[in-house]
């Protein structure tokens, strides 16, 4: 596939001298283009972001239905496409009988395999969805229970999804880190394409948090301030792009976007009941919540800040997350609730079959999950602190992408 | 995890119930327009969870669709897109499909025949409880387990290879303060996962035991003797009387309470009785003169949301001189199960008439719907022409397991309940408007003559020994046959 080593014996890695003393190791920049097994990688993670909100629409507008929904196909697609990839990589890597040097210098070693350390992430990730399939579907013949999104089941189906996306990760972070030029470019914008999706998943993972009517409620806001900053962070800081953060999340509204405004444009009718809303078309998921304004925040701030002790970086990059998306979601979420959110543009009018039209969903309120002021106030310094924990995270994260080579 | 297991076990041993006692498949026998159709519901253990629907017609149909509603409220005027059952390729008037029931409560089956007769549509209510979980069966534990394992290893493997290697340029060699950080990654990454498994357990645990928490139990009725001659019967579920608050108790074929009182364990005396409900949840029966004993209690019930019940109890009461039977209650005696060594096809009436089950020589199965035929001959051994609607209906018949752990009130039409089935036919009345007329509403019968022969439909649930009480009006009097079935 093109690829083309170019070694420059003169040009060392700074500080590998003192690294690797008496050894001298030469910079490979490997092939050019971005190559096949990535592209492979980015394609299951989007169809997997994508499936998974696809799913809760089909949910939504037409029930449980087949194994063989496009969504659930979308989804599985994630794992299979990311299984076959990186299960092709590693087997070639071990036992081709002409790997390519660079590749081979640049994979890790695993039980006796030998590959890319993302495309072992992957595979794991791949195993863990294929275990989550027949677990869930167990599950649900012993439990039922499928009405909620939060199970074991579900959270091994969703979480591997999440692990593939971390693979890829992996896999265009160290491709990123030893490329140079164009194609580290390429890579940077990759590796931003690849966080937004990732983000996209997590999102999904709490989606039982974060209803709209729940905007206005702490367990909102610690749910978002404790999953957001550690992926977003540790995603936009290797690249060292001026607007990391925003890109990342751009990623994700512009996928939330479209399903908000490309979904209802086809027909779909619920096949189980009781159907509380006659629907004749698909149902998205929500607006997609505005974290570009605290993504936009950390960006301004990743210039001020950098080369500030990290235990203040992250102090300073949690208080903001949280306190910018407060700012704004709060707000916001009012102005979802108001008969001017409901169109095309904002989707708060849209209605799932199954929606309960005397539920605080149908009626546009707010549900107040925090029983006393205290509680809520207590709920919101645990917003704050794990936002800014896992802004430390996000920043040990960053520090391992800055690193990784194979 | 042998805890979890234990807690599975102890759930697919609870004993499960809805409108009867260890009979929760629904059998149902109708008019969809001009086709009849003999309809069975396998429902589910689980909610959400799918129902097996089995279609029988009589008469050919080129296609039949099935959509769920909910019986009553919210959710019961908006039908979703009707599935089409598949037709059995061995058997042309034979269709299955399976529905689902997302939520507890009374659903409405709405059944649509279409043939060369036009369109028919026929309506099943569907009472949806969770009975139970399932166990994992032995070859998907041992493979989710050995997954698990797998991945768990391989998890602390690639943590361990990210700290080692991965930081390495490209074809440098690992030095020993690699291996160390990889040896310490692993450590935190093994402590990690089995952190992650405990977590994991715990959680599954507590999903198990949601479920358990929902699975449908009989209420129970507390019933003493008051003033030597009157049973009072009260409710103890706090639960359940919040329910009656909500939800109060309705008439079913002209009573609120359908009691039947049961010597055990030689089931050799039944009652057929009607309390009245005093307060919600407290009914008061006048007893009639009866031998000393032990005697179950199954009382059916339906709430005005359709969901019906058979609340259960237990009473020792002794030889008493009680109030001649009066209305619809009736009374019968038959042979203590200990001294059946026969199974009989013939039951003979007070009357000096006698009732003949009607039935092959081929040997009763569990779980397999049919027609439990029954006709009544007079003294002179000829049909008879006198037989009168018992509370509205041709027939009724109690299927009793000789254990006294299943219990059914079946009529002519099924094992549904009639009052939910009333409510289920009023909701349909705006469309059956526009179909052909349908004798649907055949369960409630005139004071006209009946035919001397009764059917019921019907499948038992489990194998075992079973006591069959037909109850039939015969020249005003209410004759009661008993016939035992051995269920292989």
């Amino acid at each position: 596939m093109g690829k083309k080593s170019i070694t420059l014996p003169s040009e060392k890695i700074e500080g590998l001298s003192e690294t690797f003393p008496g050894r001298r190791v030469e910079a490979s920049f490997g092939p050019r283009s971005v190559p096949w097994h990535l592209w492979c990688g980015i394609g299951a993670v989007f169809s997997g972001a994508f499936g998974l909100y696809w799913d809760v629409s089909w949910h939504m507008s037409i029930g449980r239905d087949s194994f063989w929904t496009p969504a659930h196909v979308a989804m599985q697609m994630c794992g299979v496409v990311a299984g076959l990839t990186c299960g092709y990589l590693i087997l070639s890597h071990t036992f081709g009988r002409r790997p390519a040097p660079e590749a081979r210098d640049a994979s890790v070693r695993i039980w006796g395999f030998r590959g890319p350390l993302g495309a072992f992430i992957c595979t794991w990730g791949s195993l863990a969805m294929l275990t989550g399939a027949p677990f869930d579907n167990w599950w649900h013949a012993a439990y039922g229970l499928d009405v909620k999104l939060k199970s074991p089941p579900h959270s091994l189906l969703i979480g591997g999804t999440f692990i593939i996306g971390l693979g890829v990760l992996v896999m265009v972070g160290a491709a990123m880190n030893r490329a140079s030029g164009e194609l580290k470019q390429k890579l940077t914008w990759l590796s931003l394409l690849v966080g937004g999706l990732m983000i996209a998943i997590i999102l999904l993972i709490s989606l039982e948090y974060k209803f709209r009517p729940m905007m206005h409620s702490a367990l909102f806001y610690r749910t978002v301030s404790v999953v957001v900053p550690i992926v977003l962070i540790t995603v936009s800081q290797p690249t060292g792009r001026r607007w990391a953060c925003s890109i990342v999340i751009a990623v994700y509204t512009g996928l939330l976007l479209a399903d908000v405004w490309i979904f209802p444009l086809f027909p779909a009718e619920p096949k189980l009941g009781p159907v509380f809303h006659k629907i004749d078309h698909f149902v998205p998921y929500e607006f997609p919540l505005l974290l570009i304004a605290p993504a936009a925040v950390l960006d301004l701030l990743s210039i001020k800040i950098r080369g500030w002790d990290k235990r203040l970086q992250a102090a300073v990059f949690g208080s903001a997350f949280f306190l910018t998306f407060l700012l704004v979601q709060w707000p916001f979420a009012t102005f979802l609730m108001s008969p001017g959110a409901r169109n095309r543009v904002f989707g708060a009018g849209y209605m799932g079959y199954s929606t309960h039209p005397d539920s605080y969903y149908a009626r546009h309120l707010f549900l107040q999950l925090e029983q006393t002021g205290a509680h809520f106030w207590i709920r919101m310094l645990e917003a704050l602190t794990g936002a800014i924990l896992s802004s430390g995270l996000g920043l040990i994260g960053a520090d391992l992408m800055r690193r990784i080579r194979r | 995890m042998r805890k979890l297991t234990q807690v599975v076990l102890l759930l697919i041993l609870a004993r499960p119930a809805a409108a009867h006692v260890g009979s929760p498949d629904i059998f149902f026998e109708g008019n969809a327009g001009p086709y009849r159709l003999f309809v069975t519901v396998r429902t589910p253990r689980v909610i959400p969870g799918v129902a097996g629907i089995e279609i029988r017609s009589q008469s050919a149909i080129r296609e039949i669709r099935v959509a769920p509603l909910l019986l009553t409220g919210l959710g019961s005027e908006n039908s979703p897109a009707p599935q089409v059952a598949e037709r059995s390729a061995d058997d042309p008037q034979f269709f299955a499909c399976s529905v689902w029931l997302m939520q507890f409560g009374v659903f409405q089956l709405r059944i649509h025949a279409y043939g060369a007769q036009g369109e028919g549509q026929l309506v099943v209510p569907v009472p949806a409880t969770v009975q139970g979980t399932l166990r994992m069966q032995n070859t998907l534990a041992f493979a989710l387990t050995a997954l698990m394992i797998f991945l768990s290893i391989g998890a602390v493997s690639v943590v361990g290879a990210f700290f080692r290697d991965g930081m390495l340029e490209p074809g440098a060699d690992r030095r020993p303060v690699d291996l160390r950080r990889g040896r310490l990654a692993m450590l935190a990454a093994a402590i990690s996962v089995v952190g992650i498994l405990y977590l994991g357990n715990r959680w599954w645990n507590w999903d198990a035991e949601v479920t358990t928490s929902r699975i449908y139990r009989a209420p129970r009725l507390a019933a003493n003797l008051e003033s030597g001659e009157y049973m009072l019967l009260r409710a103890t579920d706090p639960e359940w009387l919040q329910l009656v608050g909500r939800h109060p108790l309705i008439p079913d074929h002209g009573y609120l309470m359908h009691l039947f009182l049961v010597r055990f364990p030689e089931m050799d005396r039944f009652w057929h009785l009607h309390p009245r409900q005093i307060k919600p949840g407290v009914f008061l029966q006048g007893l009639p003169s009866m031998p000393s004993g032990l005697y179950k209690i199954f009382a059916d019930v339906v709430h005005e949301d359709g969901f019906p019940e058979t609340l259960l109890a237990e009473i020792t009461l002794p030889g008493m001189q009680g109030s001649p039977l009066t209305g619809d209650d009736s009374e019968a005696s038959a042979r203590p199960v200990s001294r059946v060594s026969q199974i009989s096809g013939v039951s003979e009436l007070p009357d000096g008439g006698r009732v003949l089950w009607e039935r092959d020589a081929a040997p009763l199965k569990p779980n397999v719907p049919g027609h439990f035929r029954f006709r009544v001959e007079g003294r002179d051994g000829k049909p008879v022409q006198d037989l009168e609607p018992y509370m509205g209906m041709a027939g009724h018949a109690e299927f009793l397991s000789w254990d006294g752990t299943v219990f059914a009130h079946v009529h002519p039409a099924g094992s549904v309940s009639m009052a939910a089935l009333q409510i289920a036919e009023a909701s349909l009345m705006p469309d059956m408007a526009n179909l052909q007329p349908s004798p649907h509403r055949n369960h409630s019968l005139s004071a006209a003559a009946l035919p001397p022969e009764v059917s019921f439909p019907y499948g038992f649930p489990r194998p075992g020994q079973y006591r069959i009480f037909v109850q039939m009006k015969r020249a005003g009097r209410i004759q009661t046959a008993v016939f035992d079935a051995q269920v292989k």
